[in-house]
């Protein structure tokens, strides 16, 4: 477990400047939330809310699908993996590492939407909830990613994971069959963060953070087998 | 004397994307290091040395046959606990020296005052405890593949798999992990050493193989190898400078070589002419010229000067 923590410790290290980046955009949040009367403003802030949550998700396509690359491309994967360290528990970092990475936004942006949200009437419980769905749904769309990029480059992992996650989203819109949303349910969760109001906040609804859970741990899985069978000291150029 | 890393038939083809053009990095490569030997891993680029590194290490799957590393098969994470590694380009994460080699270490299992005296001590070891606390991205190459070697050697490996450990290091560096090198050894650690600089492990290796275009052509022990020579070499007083060819006068003697087998007879030749020996050597080649010469010819099987 140990050697786990670690890698994702170093995989959020790694990326601490796309996290600051992410978190200037909560910043953003803050300063609106300071700057204007909560109680007049509070659809606009929902607005900001709900927009500078949906970003995260995208942030974690990038994480996921650039993270194998860039060890093997730097080529620091090699003095990693020279360790008593198996090839699950490296994938398993880097999952936990993009799972912290958006705990970290889904926690600054908790804590801000509970203030300026709270303070304009939006249930703080409700806040929280919309925070753990954003997380789960980042830490899905990174396993996916991170699957393809085991065999793919990073454009076409991330091209890859956005078309397996857009396409059962689109057939449930067109047909309105919701089954289709949990086929991979980032988009279900996504929704979950992005349909909310002050009229109707929503309530919890956890079959869809059960459901992506179970297939985060698939599609690990799977990233494990096909990452058994790739050569990683050959250069990914 | 037991295996610390074998290659059983070991063959490693590289494929392209489609698999439609393939290139033969290893073939058919066998290979038994021993247990507490320093061991020389030559060849010209492209020879598959690294290849063979990176299968032992697990990096990769080899095509065919197998290969134990300390007794397990290729890519048991478990048995890399009791191995380090130096790879031939040294990449790490931009952290200060300490940080990165604790990193590694813990990476390994290693934990609390132990791994912070260990750091410390590798540290030492490699000549960088002035440089502990720098950030390694500002490293130079030389002080990167120095931090390199303390990280490989931090969980006190029993096998100890360097892919060019000097090739970025300074005369007085290069000593420094020669010395590092031998002082492993007189504690029984098991030496995997890949290099180009043929006098370096001329100095420290017990035996050496040479790999060209993925094939074994030599292997032995160095000091045979390097005694190996076909001819000796003759000093005698009393004679001219004329009676053998190639003869030179040198200190008061004359110096010649003459093919091993023609010994005898120009020893009895000096006697005839009244002249006196002074020495008779078999002539010592460098490791240089050995390798000069297996990887100039075509490949053919290995040459062993051992069993």
């Amino acid at each position: 477990m140990k050697p786990v923590l670690l890698i994702a410790v170093n995989f959020v290290r790694e990326q601490r400047w796309a996290i600051l980046v992410l978190l200037l955009w909560v910043l953003v949040l803050a300063f609106l939330g300071l700057a204007t009367d909560a109680a007049r403003q509070s659809e606009d802030l929902l607005f900001v809310f709900k927009q500078v949550a949906v970003y995260v998700v995208a942030f974690s396509v990038f994480f996921g699908s650039s993270a194998i690359f860039n060890d093997r491309r730097s080529r620091r994967i090699l003095s990693v993996l020279s360790k008593s360290v198996g090839r699950q528990q490296y994938l398993s970092g880097l999952v936990l590492g993009m799972s912290m990475a958006s705990a970290i936004y889904g926690f600054a942006l908790g804590v801000t939407g509970s203030w300026t949200l709270g303070e304009a009437g939006f249930p703080v419980q409700q806040v929280w909830f919309l925070m753990l769905c954003l997380v789960v749904a980042c830490t899905l769309a990174g396993s996916v990613a991170l699957m393809f990029s085991t065999f793919l480059n990073p454009f076409f992992a991330a091209g890859a994971t956005a078309a397996v996650m857009a396409l059962p989203a689109m057939v449930s819109y067109t047909t309105g069959s919701a089954g289709w949303a949990y086929v991979i349910p980032v988009y279900q969760l996504a929704a979950t963060v992005l349909k909310s109001s002050f009229d109707s906040p929503g309530k919890p609804v956890w079959s869809p953070i059960i459901w992506a859970i179970v297939e985060t741990a698939a599609f690990w899985l799977l990233s494990v087998r096909i990452f058994s069978y790739v050569d990683i000291a050959v250069s990914v150029e | 004397m037991s295996c610390a890393l074998e290659f059983e038939n070991t063959t490693k083809e590289y494929r392209s994307f489609l698999g439609g053009r393939r290139f033969r990095a290893l073939d058919s490569f066998n290979l038994q290091v021993e247990a507490g030997e320093i061991f020389g891993f030559l060849g010209p680029n492209g020879a598959g040395k690294t290849t063979a590194i990176h299968l032992a290490m697990g990096f990769m799957r080899p095509t065919g046959g197998s290969g134990r590393l300390l007794g397990e098969r290729f890519g048991h994470s478990g048995t890399r606990r009791r191995v380090g590694f130096l790879p031939e380009n040294v990449a790490l994460y931009p952290r200060r020296a300490e940080t990165l080699v604790r990193f590694y270490g813990a990476l390994n299992g290693m934990k609390g005052s132990h791994l912070d005296k260990r750091a410390r001590q590798v540290l030492e070891m490699v000549g960088l405890q002035d440089h502990a606390k720098r950030n390694v991205s500002r490293f130079s190459r030389g002080m990167l593949q120095r931090v390199g070697l303390a990280q490989a050697i931090v969980n006190d490996p029993e096998l100890l798999i360097l892919d060019e450990p000097t090739s970025a290091l300074d005369p007085l560096a290069r000593v420094t992990v020669r010395e590092l090198l031998l002082a492993a050894r007189a504690t029984g650690k098991t030496i995997f050493l890949s290099s180009h600089l043929l006098s370096e492990v001329e100095l420290v290796c017990d035996r050496v193989a040479v790999l060209h275009l993925g094939k074994l052509v030599r292997l032995g022990r160095t000091a045979d190898l390097l005694q190996a020579g076909e001819r000796a070499e003759i000093a005698a007083r009393g004679i001219g400078v004329h009676s053998f060819a190639g003869a030179v006068a040198q200190n008061g003697s004359v110096r010649f070589s003459v093919p091993a087998g023609q010994q005898r007879a120009a020893l009895e030749r000096i006697w005839s002419l009244g002249g006196e020996v002074v020495s008779v050597n078999p002539e010592r080649r460098s490791l240089e010229e050995i390798f000069l010469e297996v990887t100039s010819n075509p490949v053919s099987p290995p040459a062993k000067d051992t069993p």
